[in-house]
């Protein structure tokens, strides 16, 4: 005898969205980095934040840090975002 | 009732198994299968429609219905009875203050503590004393794992996936208990957070894994709660400095010198507060010399205050044992406790 069941997952469809276009250069750009501020991410950021600049000829490189590791970046922070040219989040442990 | 689920058939139970295994929508153990049957089972004695809105998980925004939890529920092995606590512990992981994508994502690796109070845990069968920290019984067991599969399923919460532990630990297949509210004279940890006396409750809590210990060599209550309280110390030492919400689990033997003393939940709360605190500087015998820096004077509280320590009575009658049961990390998580069966928008009766 056959057994129907059903579907565990959400089943949620995924809302669409389009990615920004890549810069064609960092030359000149404003980068954001957000860290989650975690005790490993100062010495990584410093110096990738030294590449960007050195390498890559970025103008700025603005730094900020969630003031909670666990959870979403600071709505101030979203908000700051809409002025960069990129944004990279990164996370350390 | 009209359930939204897409439905699969299989020829027969070794089918089913093997179809929900290799979809990844089990935990490694078998499930019972889902029948339509059996959801609306649970979604009828928890007088809820399908489509019922369960919560929306705040950070990314999915949205859990009744019938998808029942869904879970069934496959646990829940009876349709056992449903109502699974969706006030959904319900109560929901809220802002949970911050359940972190507590679950998180490196951590903590699971969801759920302790019960009031009568339901009777009704359902529950037993809050023999083993009562790891598959005491039926109730404890598939509600526990209910919450899990359902973390899995509609919160893609699966190892190495949404979930990132490093290690994680064994309540991550459930981790349910009912407090022992028949042998004690202590007030139920639901009715000290809040919750009206005889009201059942669920309390949801983002935690570690228990840590035991023993003293059976004193009748004083400061002798024993120094026991608990190193063991918190050696949490904060060891593991995480940061202060939350911590649980206590003591069993009747200790509880009996508490009692006997005239201690209640709120002087335990009070003493371990005061006690359970160490100094920066106390890292460094354990290899955290490094961290200690200029601060070695700061102190740190493992509470924020005493009402951060739950403390719950349960345990099998005899033995001096008793756990701590650390927070996931800190206060980032704060434990919720909700009335089970509330009617939120309910006026009073007037017949």
């Amino acid at each position: 005898m056959s057994i129907e069941f059903l579907d565990p997952t959400h089943e949620a469809v995924a809302a669409e969205f389009t990615a920004p276009r890549r810069l064609a250069t960092l030359a000149g750009a404003t980068v954001g980095i957000v860290s989650n501020g975690k005790y490993g991410t100062k010495p990584f950021f410093d110096a990738f934040e030294r590449e960007l600049v050195e390498r890559h000829g970025v103008a700025k490189v603005v730094r900020r840090t969630k003031s909670n590791y666990s959870a979403p970046a600071d709505a101030a922070i979203m908000a700051e975002a809409g002025a960069w040219d990129a944004l990279i989040a990164g996370i350390g442990d | 009732m009209v359930l939204s689920s897409a439905r699969y058939q299989v020829d027969d139970l070794q089918a089913a198994q093997e179809f929900f295994h290799s979809r990844k929508w089990t935990d490694g153990l078998p499930v019972v299968p889902p029948t339509p049957a059996a959801v609306e089972a649970c979604l009828e004695w928890g007088m809820l429609p399908p489509d019922q809105l369960i919560g929306i998980e705040p950070v990314r925004g999915r949205a859990i219905t009744a019938e998808k939890l029942a869904v879970n529920a069934v496959m646990a092995g829940c009876l349709p009875m056992h449903f109502p606590v699974v969706v006030t512990a959904m319900t109560a992981m929901l809220q802002d203050e949970f911050l359940l994508h972190g507590a679950t994502a998180s490196t951590g690796g903590c699971a969801v503590l759920l302790v019960v109070n009031g009568p339901i845990r009777r009704e359902l069968g529950m037993d809050g004393t023999f083993n009562a920290l790891a598959a005491s019984d039926r109730a404890t067991m598939t509600i526990g794992r209910a919450v899990r599969l359902a973390l899995y399923n509609l919160l893609d919460v699966r190892p190495g996936e949404v979930d990132r532990s490093t290690l994680g630990h064994p309540g991550k297949v459930s981790y349910c208990i009912a407090e022992d509210e028949e042998n004690t004279t202590w007030r139920p940890l639901a009715e000290e957070r809040g919750v009206p006396e005889h009201a059942s409750a669920v309390t949801v809590m983002a935690a570690g894994a228990p840590r035991q210990l023993m003293n059976e060599w004193t009748t004083r209550p400061e002798e024993i709660l120094a026991t608990f309280v190193a063991e918190m110390k050696a949490n904060m030492r060891h593991y995480s400095i940061w202060a939350g919400n911590y649980a206590i689990v003591v069993p009747p033997q200790l509880r009996t010198h508490f009692e006997a003393a005239g201690w209640s939940k709120a002087d335990v709360r009070r003493y371990v507060f005061e006690h359970a605190r160490i100094r920066r500087r106390d890292w460094a015998d354990c290899g955290k010399g490094s961290v200690v820096n200029d601060r070695g004077d700061k102190e740190y509280a493992a509470l924020r205050s005493a009402d951060d320590l739950l403390v719950i009575a349960a345990g099998g009658p005899a033995g001096g044992f008793g756990a701590v049961i650390p927070p996931w990390l800190g206060a980032k998580s704060s434990a919720v406790t909700m009335a089970i069966g509330a009617c939120l928008d309910c006026g009073p009766q007037t017949a």
